[in-house]
């Protein structure tokens, strides 16, 4: 198999409902055994993509291509693909055993093996146990690890998996994002999961797939994307970022001319009691604490500036700022779109000698 | 919680005039049935019951209504299959014409029925060579039955299979199930109690149609008269304990009925609850 | 034609649409077909001569005046047996709940009958009207009133329940602690939430009062001019065979009911723009 091909490949989907058009133009490839998250806001046409892949949906035109060969007119069912829904579809008549030996029986595996199979899958999730429980009797969490327990059981050669975080507590959540990532990476399977959410997208995959109007954005790992935002809706979209209009008004920053926008995030921030700082103490700019909030592990500081109000994030080993108080800003560096294009700007003290006078 | 319980006198005069109004239209006319048809004895109401051409009645009245039951079962299921599992134009005209039959006087339902099967229609010549008779016959009696409680099934199973969504079926389609074991072992659970419901619903109305039955039956006695136009016959006939006697087995069934919607509905909602 | 297809992944949708399309094609196209048929076939002077018979149209009369009058009695007690079993608790309330679907469940036939007996002079119900205050009930107009009412019970309370059943008390009580009384609350909070249900109600009922036939025609006695319903006129044309006749008058009757229907629908959508705010 030719090494550049990916496992899962999409090339030039097209996909409409009546008027309004879910995918254009779609092409995604995705390496085997990776774990590939698709993110966008809802209506980005994630979730088509997803359902196309599994035969849920059917292009117009393009081809969907699975180890290399073109799957668009073989049915779901023997595409060897394991299905987790949004809200799991777990039978609700039928207990947490049934369940997950449902695709085991269908293929008509011996009694003796589905036992053995739905046993060790039940073991896998930890709810040993809870086999005779009906959906309903099982809280969030646990339905979620039996929806995957179930798309798994068949020994599908890919996993993919809708939202599978929106339906559960934030706390839980978190806990749940850790073990389905230990859990696919332990088994070896291709996946790939669609979400709304940065974090989560970050944190759990190997490689994420931006989509946005019904067309892919950006595909790249995690670091790329934060680091090299390909399109202006990427630059915005991942990380807490803040246009700023005059960004041209900062000291050491050049204006791109019209039609341009600065892109800030809390990251690229630091922010100093007066005096506290040597290092940037002539190329910093002065700015007024608007309102400070508590992030849990960090505090985060709004602070008005050129007339803009911009986040940053400070530890609570450093000394107390309080509301009102005027504070020294240094921007770093702040992406800058303009029209189609995005490029970083770095603040230009820090290229000369300057600055460590 | 306090507005409830804090309407004093406005509440019990309301209840007493519910009250009093469902014991005259309501409960007399069902009391008066029974005391009637019980009024000259058990020995004549028994007498009135196993009556040759009572009995006839009643079993043309059942054979009717098992054949009405039994396809809009059918077409219940496949109809609401249908209209919720997949995406496709023209659903709209497909319920309004599933609803249609309901909605027309049982008379004109009886009269579409003489129009198509009838001397006059392009059918005729070709049933009646076969010797085929459709009105003025049980199959008329049979189609008139169907057609009046042709929605019974369906109406009841489309809200529970649009309130599931497809998401079980599909799941079960992705693991390559086939449409039987989708439709026994994912949906069929979800219908039970409703599948249940509309055949108690179905059972009663096909029991005690009149108007449509009286256009297409030939009103011969012991050969197309179902127990309602029996019952006609009889009254027609001043024989009113006759008559009142064959009503109540069609009272007692209609309180059979409305026991059985209740114990079905409560069913339901228990099992719904449970696998919410 | 283009064949139906779809490329939905659960399997049996040819099975599932074929076996719908048949069966509605038998029981309800193919006969709906021969009615339309059948009506290019009349000529319009034909039409047009029967349904203007005087006695045709004291039947339309009859039946839409009769049919208006128990709608609208049960359209009143409706409301009030919705409020009843939705906002009170006392003892029997479940009874009452089964009861009301009786109309439902017991053959018209037998319902009509049993009404008759109960309203003619000599009757339990009839005797007292008759000797205290002079008013006769079966085989008037009033007895074929008193036989809709019966039938058209559960139309209004079953459409208005589950409304009231969602309407929030909490909006109740945000009226009340901004100061309105209790008929304010009612007519202003609460009657608006619950008029689209009302007029479905009433609409329903309306229409299967006017086509109803086997709880009327015993209490009727079918005097012509005076209790002659229009189903009973459709009966009687079909009885003579003459299919022209009664087809003309079906018509007109199917011509009302779809009006009624669909100024139901008018209705609905009007007061749903004017809840949703977008009048």
């Amino acid at each position: 198999m030719n090494e550049k091909n990916g496992y899962v490949e999409l090339r030039n989907i097209n996909k409409s409902y009546g008027d309004f058009q879910a995918s254009r133009d779609i092409n995604i490839s995705i390496s085997r055994g990776k774990l590939a998250a698709l993110l966008g806001p809802s209506g980005s046409g994630k979730t088509t993509i997803l359902r196309m892949i599994a035969g849920l949906e059917h292009p117009d035109s393009g081809q969907i291509l699975i180890d290399g060969k073109v799957v668009n007119d073989v049915p779901g069912s023997e595409r060897g693909i394991g299905f987790v829904f949004q809200s799991y579809a777990l039978f609700r008549y039928m207990t947490v055993f049934e369940n997950i030996a449902f695709g085991l029986r269908v293929k008509k595996v011996p009694e003796e093996r589905i036992r053995d199979k739905v046993d060790e899958l039940l073991r896998l999730i930890g709810c040993e146990g809870l086999e005779k429980r009906y959906p309903s009797q099982l809280s969030g969490g646990q339905r979620q690890r039996v929806a995957f327990a179930r798309a798994l059981a068949p020994d599908p050669q890919i996993l993919l998996l809708d939202e599978p975080f929106a339906a559960i507590d934030a706390k839980v959540r978190l806990e749940l994002r850790t073990w389905l990532r230990e859990m696919i990476s332990r088994i070896g399977i291709t996946s790939i999961f669609v979400t709304h959410d940065q974090d989560e997208a970050i944190e759990v995959a190997d490689e994420i797939i931006v989509t946005n109007r019904g067309r892919v954005e950006q595909a790249g790992t995690p670091t790329e994307l934060y680091a090299r935002p390909a399109t202006p809706f990427v630059a915005r979209f991942i990380g807490n970022s803040v246009p700023v209009a005059n960004y041209g008004s900062f000291r050491f920053f050049e204006d791109a001319g019209e039609d341009s926008l600065g892109i800030v995030r809390p990251e690229f921030i630091s922010i100093f009691k007066k005096g506290e700082s040597v290092q940037f103490a002539k190329s910093a700019e002065e700015g007024t604490v608007e309102d400070i909030i508590f992030r849990g592990s960090s505090l985060e500081i709004r602070v008005r500036i050129h007339g803009n109000v911009l986040s940053a994030l400070r530890s609570f080993n450093d000394p107390e700022i309080r509301v009102g108080e005027k504070v020294d800003v240094f921007l770093h560096r702040m992406f800058i779109i303009r029209g189609d294009e995005v490029y970083p700007a770095l603040n230009q003290s820090l290229r000369t000698e300057s600055v460590f006078l | 919680m306090k507005l409830r319980n804090n309407s004093g006198p406005a509440k019990w005069i309301l209840i007493l005039l519910v009250s009093i109004f469902l014991a005259v239209f309501l409960i007399l006319p069902l009391v008066y049935i029974l005391m009637t048809a019980l009024g000259r004895g058990l020995g004549v109401y028994r007498a009135a019951v196993t009556d040759p051409y009572a009995v006839k009645a009643l079993l043309l009245t059942l054979r009717a209504t098992l054949w009405a039951v039994a396809v809009n079962t059918l077409f219940g299921i496949a109809a609401a299959w249908c209209l919720t599992k997949y995406a496709f134009r023209g659903k709209k005209i497909i319920s309004t014409l599933i609803d249609l039959p309901v909605t027309v006087s049982p008379i004109i339902a009886g009269l579409i029925y003489v129009l198509t099967f009838g001397r006059q229609s392009f059918l005729y010549p070709i049933l009646d060579s076969r010797g085929i008779q459709i009105i003025f016959a049980v199959p008329g009696i049979i189609l008139a039955t169907i057609f009046v409680t042709f929605p019974f099934i369906s109406r009841e199973l489309i809200p529970v299979l649009t309130a599931q969504g497809t998401d079980e079926e599909e799941a079960a389609a992705l693991m390559g199930a086939g449409t039987w074991t989708i439709f026994r072992r994912v949906t069929f659970p979800h219908i039970k109690w409703a599948l249940l419901y509309g055949i108690v619903l179905c059972t009663a109305r096909a029991m005690g149609e009149f108007g449509a039955v009286s256009v297409l039956s030939g009103h011969l006695r012991g050969k197309t008269n179902t127990l309602p136009l029996y019952i006609e016959l009889l009254y027609q006939g001043y024989d009113f304990t006759g008559a009142f006697a064959a009503s109540s087995l069609l009272v007692i069934m209609a309180v059979i009925v409305l026991i059985l919607r209740i114990f079905l509905e409560h069913r339901g909602k228990k099992e719904l609850d449970l696998h919410k | 034609m283009k064949p139906v297809k779809n490329k939905s992944i659960i399997p049996g949708f040819g099975l599932s649409f074929g076996l719908t399309i048949t069966i509605l094609s038998l029981v309800v196209l193919l006969p709906l077909c021969s009615l339309v048929v059948f009506t290019l076939k009349l000529t319009p002077s034909e039409f047009l001569y029967t349904i203007t018979r005087p006695r045709v149209l004291s039947g339309y009369r009859v039946s839409i005046l009769t049919a208006l009058a128990a709608s609208l009695v049960n359209a009143v007690m409706g409301l009030v047996m919705a409020w009843v079993l939705v906002r009170y608790e006392f003892p029997g309330k479940k009874i009452i709940d089964g009861i009301i679907e009786l109309p439902f469940a017991l053959p018209t036939a037998v319902a009509g009958i049993s009404l008759t007996h109960l309203t003619t002079t000599n009757g339990w119900v009839g005797k007292i009207f008759y000797e205290r205050f002079g008013i006769r009930i079966a085989y008037t107009r009033l007895g074929i009133t008193i036989a809709l009412i019966f039938i058209g019970i559960p139309f209004v309370v079953r459409s208005v329940q589950p409304v009231l059943e969602k309407v929030d008390l909490q909006y109740e009580e945000a009226a009340m602690i901004l100061g309105a009384d209790r008929r304010t609350t009612f007519l202003r909070v609460i009657f608006p939430e619950i008029l689209p249900s009302l007029i479905s109600g009433f609409t329903l009922a309306f229409a299967r009062s006017i086509g109803e036939y086997g709880s009327v025609v015993f209490i009727a006695g079918n005097t012509p001019y005076e209790t002659e319903i229009a189903p009973l006129l459709i009966m009687s044309e079909l009885q003579e065979f003459d299919y022209t006749a009664a087809t003309s008058i079906a018509l007109v009757m199917l011509a009302i009911a779809f009006v009624i229907l669909s100024v139901n629908a008018v209705l609905q959508s009007i007061v749903s723009r004017r809840v949703s705010g977008l009048a």
